[in-house]
């Protein structure tokens, strides 16, 4: 046990190191890709009517004139002091900007993954229960559909059919725009049942329900088919064959052996899927005027708010990369044939 | 038996969701929604129209446009009076006015706010150097020093960036941007902040008509679709029509002349252009450029694109200004447009090759640029060829004083109600070297064009008022006119629209809703 628990420890540390590398990598990717991108945030911010000394001035105040290899050198430095600098637009610290909208994303994210496994694992085990029949192929057909629907034009019908046709749902944003909500964490569910507020809670999740539904819905084919066939594959394996043979109960082999070793690529799945909603939903949340990071990213790109762009795709990173690494751990701790 | 049970439970759950999961309007509040959010509610920064109508609610101006583009006193007590050799404009103010956080409106406020926004303000390029200093000789009284005769300074007293803040409020953001609040002297104060949603209520202590409603939630949706939507559905009361698409802007259109809503326009005031390199090769031919601007037939790319909607224009300046509808730029006549083609050596063989740019992330745009060489196509298709290239609008804002683009579609609404607004950023130039502009404004707008005469008629116009310095303005634009550095496409208003039981939104002659005006007739 001990030497195993030293491997895991060796394999994580040696995961862990290639971390800065990897962040660094994408931090002067997105540095340079940002200054070779036409346009610069003068523009953004003065629009066409300025004058070129006005331009001159605000180039200046923002520090666009020094040369790209002092930005990039002061841009480093400051990441490497966890100071992701001030948003050229509106002056304020990206990293509060960050820490503002990230709450909303985490939030539809989580609700999200839940909706997308009440949603597709019953459908993937009704698939494999019903093999060959009419019922399997509707789940698999359902797979690739829900799988191949762009985010952003299902987020539209959902809208469209449930927002405006239907008046279910609200048309965007996170509460009410009547009420007060409350602020403790910014996830709006966790702070209404925090500060015991029935009617927050309850407008919290009338508001969630309809992205974070159609989102799950979308991501689901994936979960169900990945369910379906991995369960598949496993209940033909030689050791469940071997567990029948020897009057095991099937209950006790589905649960005990089959499952847990079919669920381990949907760890892997999840992770990743998972990881792409925490650097956010982009289309989905600018669909459903969805206050997270993702919008923010939206917003600074049309900006060209080089400060903003940069401290999101790096923050983003950084959560991507640790989610990677964890889900990465786990898989070699449960997986006994990961060699390390 | 089981389907029709599914089927009820379904149905149950659907009603259930309907009825009692859904958000009560609890509040008498009146929702209005536009599209993005607010950076900024400080308004030395304020530059987004969403941010300027809601600045104009919670802050009073000197002065106002009416909707006959007439100066109308708000915080002053009375028109500017104007020294004899123009250099000194005073202003009385209005007294027993008070900012929200209880301090009293008077001179020292005035002066405060301008030195602030001329010392920060992003779009402080309004003022120049127009200003020589402020005087505040009594507590109701200011001076205006002018570096040099200026006419459009009354134009730029109705400027939603010169809002008077309270200086005591502001003590510690003199230097600094106050983004999150505001503190000015409007019929409004605000009550919560969010990039997204504002809320407003009436102030209790304004000086003069109190608000007919019990506050507004201002909220920002993130695209044009969720907009129409809120509106069709009822989710919120009043829709500015800023950045919303013109197909959606025709369906309202249509809906409220069968009165399922009601509409509302602002004056013409957002003019679309597309503003031609007249420093080189090709379109330095005067004729050619006659000829282009001959090819454009405005009433289709009206309807076309805009269903009509947006008004087709012929002249830079926009008719509340004016005071008339006369354009001066050329009409449409594609005959003509061949001949002067053929008298310069085209249509036989060769062919005119123009590069037209648009902003590829505006919508109307690409659309206008597709019409455009559909028609000429049917008509001009010998002569001349369009080649059609989407560029996103920051890179073309950044190209333009380059001399890149030898054609590109613009937009312009001009930062204050006063013709030169439209004039002097089209037109004028500091250095002209044989009728090009080496450098000015008409080099940030592309064209590159420059004439001494304008020039002479700008400086004419600073030191005279009323008529005859519309005249004056009006020549400029008929020269320009027969150069033809730009060729205008149309002019656009602001539309709002609210649903039955609110009453109709008004504007005034800046395009910002009375948001004060705004009431529920249908409880």
């Amino acid at each position: 046990m001990s030497r195993n628990l030293n491997k895991i420890l060796n394999y994580s540390f040696l995961k862990v190191s290639l971390i800065p590398i990897m962040l660094w990598i994408i931090s002067s990717l997105v540095f340079i890709l940002l200054r070779v991108a036409p346009g610069d945030p003068v523009d953004a911010i003065l629009g066409s009517g300025a004058d070129e000394v006005s331009r001159e001035l605000l180039r200046n105040k923002l520090g666009l004139n020094e040369s790209l290899i002092n930005q990039y050198f002061s841009y480093i430095n400051d990441i490497l002091h966890l100071d992701f600098g001030k948003s050229l637009s509106t002056q304020e610290p990206v990293l509060d900007i960050i820490l503002k909208s990230l709450p909303a994303t985490l939030e539809l994210g989580f609700f999200s993954i839940v909706s997308a496994m009440v949603i597709g694992f019953p459908l993937g085990f009704i698939g494999l229960r019903n093999k060959g029949k009419k019922t399997d192929y509707f789940v698999r057909i359902f797979g690739i559909a829900t799988y191949a629907i762009p985010p952003f034009w299902g987020a539209m019908l959902a809208q469209l059919l449930f927002s405006v046709y239907f008046n279910f749902s609200p048309i965007g944003g996170r509460f009410p725009i009547f009420q007060q909500q409350p602020k403790i964490t910014g996830f709006l569910v966790l702070d209404s049942i925090l500060s015991n507020n029935f009617v927050a809670f309850r407008e919290s999740l009338y508001h969630l329900a309809l992205p974070s539904i159609t989102l799950g819905f979308l991501l689901s084919g994936i979960f169900s088919r990945s369910l379906r066939l991995n369960l598949d594959k496993t209940l033909k394996s030689d050791y469940v064959n071997a567990a029948i043979c020897r009057g095991i109960s099937r209950k006790k082999i589905f649960l005990n052996h089959a499952l847990p070793n079919a669920l381990l690529p949907i760890i892997t799945i999840s992770g990743l899927t998972i990881a792409s909603i925490a650097g956010g939903a982009l289309l989905f949340e600018v669909t459903f005027s969805w206050p997270g990071i993702a919008l923010r990213l939206h917003e600074a790109i049309s900006q060209r708010d080089y400060t903003l762009v940069q401290g999101i795709v790096i923050f983003t990173s950084i959560l991507i990369v640790s989610l990677n690494l964890f889900v990465d751990i786990l898989i070699a701790y449960l997986d006994p044939r990961i060699e390390y | 038996m089981k389907k029709n049970l599914i089927l009820s439970i379904f149905i149950i759950l659907i009603s259930f969701l309907q009825n009692s999961c859904g958000s009560k309007r609890i509040s008498k509040k009146i929702i209005v929604a536009s599209s993005g959010k607010i950076e900024s509610l400080d308004p030395a920064r304020a530059n987004t129209l969403k941010a300027i109508q809601l600045i104009s609610s919670l802050g009073d101006t000197l002065y106002e446009l009416n909707s006959n583009g007439e100066l109308v006193p708000e915080l002053a007590s009375g028109m500017p009076i104007i020294s004899k050799n123009r250099l000194q404009i005073t202003i009385n103010l209005r007294k027993n006015v008070f900012f929200h956080d209880g301090t009293l409106f008077n001179s020292n406020a005035i002066k405060f706010t301008f030195e602030r926004f001329k010392r920060i303000g992003t779009m402080n390029y309004i003022l120049g150097n127009k200003i020589k200093s402020i005087e505040t000789p009594s507590e109701y009284s200011v001076i205006i020093n002018l570096n040099k005769p200026s006419s459009s300074l009354n134009g730029l007293l109705t400027s939603v960036n010169l809002t008077p803040i309270s200086p005591t409020f502001y003590k510690e953001y003199s230097d600094k941007f106050l983004n999150e609040k505001f503190v000015g002297t409007g019929k409004y104060v605000l009550t919560s902040f969010s990039n997204e949603v504002q809320l407003i209520d009436p102030n209790l202590n304004y000086w003069g008509a109190k608000p007919l409603n019990k506050g507004i939630n201002f909220v920002g949706y993130s695209n044009s679709s969720s907009l129409f939507g809120a509106l069709k559905s009822k989710q919120i009361d009043v829709l500015l029509s800023n950045s919303i698409d013109d197909s959606q802007r025709n369906s309202l259109n249509n809906l409220s002349k069968n009165k399922k809503f009601k509409e509302a326009n602002s004056p013409f005031t957002e003019l679309s252009f597309i503003s031609l390199k007249t420093n080189s090769y090709p379109l330095n031919n005067l004729n050619l450029r006659l000829a282009l601007a001959k090819s454009l037939n405005r009433k289709l790319i009206s309807e076309k694109v805009s269903y009509g909607l947006r008004k087709p224009s012929r002249s830079i300046i926009p008719p509340i200004l004016k005071k008339d509808n006369e354009g001066f730029w050329p009409k449409y006549d594609y005959l003509e447009a061949r001949k002067l083609l053929q008298k310069e050596n085209y249509c036989n063989g060769d062919i005119l090759k123009i590069p037209l740019t648009y902003r590829s992330n505006v919508p109307a745009d690409k659309l206008i640029a597709l019409t455009w060489q559909d028609e000429i196509k049917k008509s001009l298709n010998d002569c001349i060829d369009i080649e059609l290239n989407g560029v996103e609008s920051t890179t073309v804002y950044k190209n333009l004083s380059l001399g890149i683009y030898t054609a590109v579609i613009l937009d312009w609404t001009g930062a204050y109600s006063d013709p030169e607004a439209y004039l002097t950023p089209l037109l004028s130039c500091n250095e002209i070297v044989n009728g090009i502009c080496k450098n000015g404004e008409s080099v940030y707008s592309g064209s590159f064009w420059g004439s001494n005469k304008v020039e002479s008629l700008f400086l004419e116009s600073e030191k005279i008022s009323g008529k005859k310095r519309l005249n004056k303005l009006v020549e400029i634009e008929r020269i320009a006119a027969n150069s033809i550095p730009y060729i205008p496409i149309w002019i656009s208003s602001q539309r709002a629209w609210s649903q039955n039981k609110i009453s109709k939104p008004i504007f005034n002659g800046a395009g910002i809703i009375s948001l004060s005006d705004l009431e529920i007739i249908d409880e």
